[in-house]
């Protein structure tokens, strides 16, 4: 693979935005309709694959970066 | 279940630019990971997830919206004592006496005619002229547009000796 850390800060630093950028859709839909609601679950299922999908990437950044300190164990 | 039509479009606003930004998102990291990488696949489920979110809440508007217009149809059915209309028929509401379409010289059906002509009904109601109803109503437009748009090429491209006067090449094509 051939990556750029630059390139993949840009990425790591889009999916953050995506991820505070759609925060509030769930808990807009909770206070709304319930915690029941098929929306709201609709959304927070949403809400988690964004989080994980930015969690993912910062740690695959972290892990290309080899300045780093190893604080972070590499999954990969 | 009540949600207020601004948060509707707030709502749906802010996922139809998600969608788009993690659309990108995926197809980024694709290019660099190749399409079967785990962060590719979160990318990818993150991006359905937007879609599948931004369709029930499309869903759950589209269904208020019909809901409303049903109950105003019926409450004028009953001060008048007559059937209730349908939905759609912007045009049985009261007009001014001199057409938008005619003064601005356009032809009866074209959609401006048709939007300004239902924003005047709808000046008519209780609720009046509002910011959401007036997008609402051009969303409406822009859909019926884009329907009837790829209808038309549809049958164009099926039936194409239906349009002879279509047919010169020199023509540009839908």
């Amino acid at each position: 693979m051939n990556i750029y850390p630059g390139e993949f800060n840009e990425l790591r630093r889009k999916a953050s935005e995506l991820m505070s950028d759609t925060a509030d859709v769930s808990s807009l839909l909770r206070s709304r309709l319930g915690d029941q609601h098929e929306l709201t679950r609709a959304a927070e299922q949403m809400t988690a694959s964004i989080e994980t999908l930015a969690r993912e990437l910062r740690s695959f950044d972290s892990s290309a970066e080899p300045t780093l300190t190893d604080t972070y164990q590499n999954p990969y | 279940m009540y949600i207020p039509e601004a948060d509707f479009e707030y709502l749906i606003r802010t996922l139809s630019d998600a969608r788009s930004r993690a659309t990108e998102l995926a197809v980024s990291i694709g290019s660099r990971l190749g399409t079967e990488h785990r962060l590719t696949e979160l990318a990818n489920t993150a991006a359905s997830n937007i879609e599948i979110t931004l369709r029930d809440i499309r869903n759950a508007a589209a269904e208020k919206t019909e809901s409303g217009i049903g109950l105003k149809d019926l409450q004028q059915a009953l001060q008048t004592g007559t059937q209730p209309v349908a939905p759609v028929q912007v045009t049985s509401s009261p007009l001014p006496a001199t057409s938008f379409a005619a003064a601005a010289g356009l032809d009866a059906e074209h959609w401006l005619s048709t939007f300004v002509d239902a924003l005047l009904a709808q000046a008519h109601t209780a609720g009046g002229i509002t910011f959401e109803g007036t997008e609402r109503l051009l969303q409406q437009r822009k859909d019926e547009f884009l329907r009837d748009f790829l209808t038309a090429r549809r049958m164009y491209r099926t039936y194409p000796r239906l349009f002879p006067e279509l047919a010169d090449p020199n023509r540009q094509t839908f």
